[in-house]
C-alpha cells in the first residue's frame, strides 16, 4: 500500500537551491576566467534570468504535467473525476461513484496517488475563524482530510487580509470546502 | 416628486415601474439554479430560466455548493402591472451570499409559477 507523501524533499531542495548553485558556479567561472567581455555578461545575466524564470514558471508547469499524468492514470483505471479541486499546493480528484480519490502535490510531482476513499479517516472544514462577536474574521478557509495518518490541507480561500465571516470571499470558501467534504464523504461510503 | 418616486422604484425591489406604487407579493417559489459555486454566469434571457430552474420546497433540498434562485411574482394594486424578480444566491450553511437579481416585466417567466 502506497503511503501518501506530500513533499519530495530532494525535489523541493533542488527546485529552490538548484538555480542558486548553478548561478554561483557561473558567477565563480566568470570571476575566475572571464572578468570582462561578452562571456562575463552571459555568465552573470543568463543564470540570473533563467533562475527567476524557473522559480516563477517551472513549478506550475511541472505541476500541470503531473495533473495530466494523473488524469491519464484515472482514465486507464476506468475512473471518472466527478469533482476536481485545484488547490494551491494540491489537486484533489474524486470519483464519487467508484469511491476513489486522486491526489497530486506541488512539492511531489514525481508521485501521483489514486487511493480508495475508505482510506480517508476523517474529513472536515476549517474556516479559520478567530476573534469574537463583530471582530470575528478569517484569512484562510480550507478543507482537510487524514489519509493513513497523513493530514492533507487544501485551501479554498487565502488572503493576506482578514475578512469578516459573512464576507463574500469567506462564504465562497466555506461553500467550496463544505462541498468537497461532502463529496469525499460520499466517495468514502461508495468505497466501503 | 415624480423623480423621488422613480428613484424609489429603482432602489426598492417592489416598486412599480409604471405608477411607482409598492407592489404586492403574489407568489413565491424557490428553485435550484444549475451552477456550482464560483461558476455563476449572468443570463438575461427568460428562456434559460424556464428551461433550467428546478423547483425545490426548501433550501436544504439544494446540494452544497449549488446556487439557489428565489422567484417572487409582484402585482401592482394600483395599475395591475406584474413583475417577476429572480434573486440568485448561494446558500452557505445558515447564510446566503447574494449574487445577482434579474427582473422580468413582461410576463416572460410567468410559467415558472405554474
Amino acid at each position: 500500500m502506497e503511503k501518501i507523501k506530500k513533499i519530495n524533499v530532494l525535489y523541493m531542495l533542488g527546485y529552490i537551491f538548484g538555480p542558486i548553485i548553478i548561478s554561483a558556479i557561473c558567477f565563480g567561472l566568470s570571476a575566475a576566467f572571464f572578468p570582462k567581455g561578452n562571456m562575463a555578461v552571459i555568465l552573470i545575466m543568463g543564470p540570473t534570468f533563467l533562475s527567476v524564470g524557473w522559480w516563477c514558471f517551472a513549478g506550475n508547469f511541472i505541476f500541470k504535467k503531473t495533473r495530466k499524468k494523473i488524469l491519464a492514470k484515472f482514465e486507464e483505471e476506468k475512473f471518472k473525476s466527478d469533482q476536481t479541486f485545484f488547490g494551491r499546493g494540491c489537486t484533489v480528484y474524486v470519483d464519487e461513484k467508484k469511491g476513489k480519490i486522486g491526489l497530486v502535490f506541488f512539492w511531489n510531482p514525481k508521485d501521483t496517488f489514486i487511493i480508495p476513499a475508505s482510506r480517508v479517516e476523517r474529513a472536515w472544514v476549517d474556516d479559520g475563524k478567530s476573534g469574537a462577536g463583530f471582530m470575528a474574521g478569517s484569512s484562510r478557509v480550507s478543507f482537510l482530510f487524514i489519509v493513513d495518518g497523513v493530514k492533507v490541507r487544501v485551501d479554498t480561500f487565502t488572503s493576506n487580509q482578514r475578512w469578516r465571516m459573512d464576507s463574500d470571499h469567506i462564504l465562497t470558501g466555506i461553500s467550496k470546502a463544505d462541498m468537497m467534504v461532502e463529496v469525499i464523504e460520499k466517495a468514502k461510503k461508495a468505497s466501503k | 416628486m415624480a423623480l423621488f418616486k422613480k428613484m424609489r422604484a429603482l432602489f426598492k425591489d417592489n416598486g412599480c415601474n409604471e405608477c411607482y406604487a409598492d407592489m404586492d407579493v403574489e407568489k413565491k417559489q424557490l428553485f435550484m439554479f444549475p451552477a456550482m459555486v464560483d461558476h455563476y454566469t449572468r443570463h438575461e434571457e427568460a428562456e434559460y430560466y424556464l428551461n433550467n430552474l428546478i423547483p425545490v420546497s426548501k433550501k436544504a433540498d439544494i446540494p452544497t455548493g449549488v446556487y439557489a434562485c428565489g422567484a417572487i411574482k409582484y402585482t401592482c394594486p394600483k395599475c395591475g402591472h406584474k413583475m417577476v424578480k429572480l434573486s440568485i444566491f448561494l446558500p452557505v450553511r445558515d447564510q446566503e451570499k447574494y449574487e445577482d437579481a434579474i427582473f422580468f416585466n413582461n410576463g416572460e417567466v410567468d410559467d415558472l409559477f405554474k
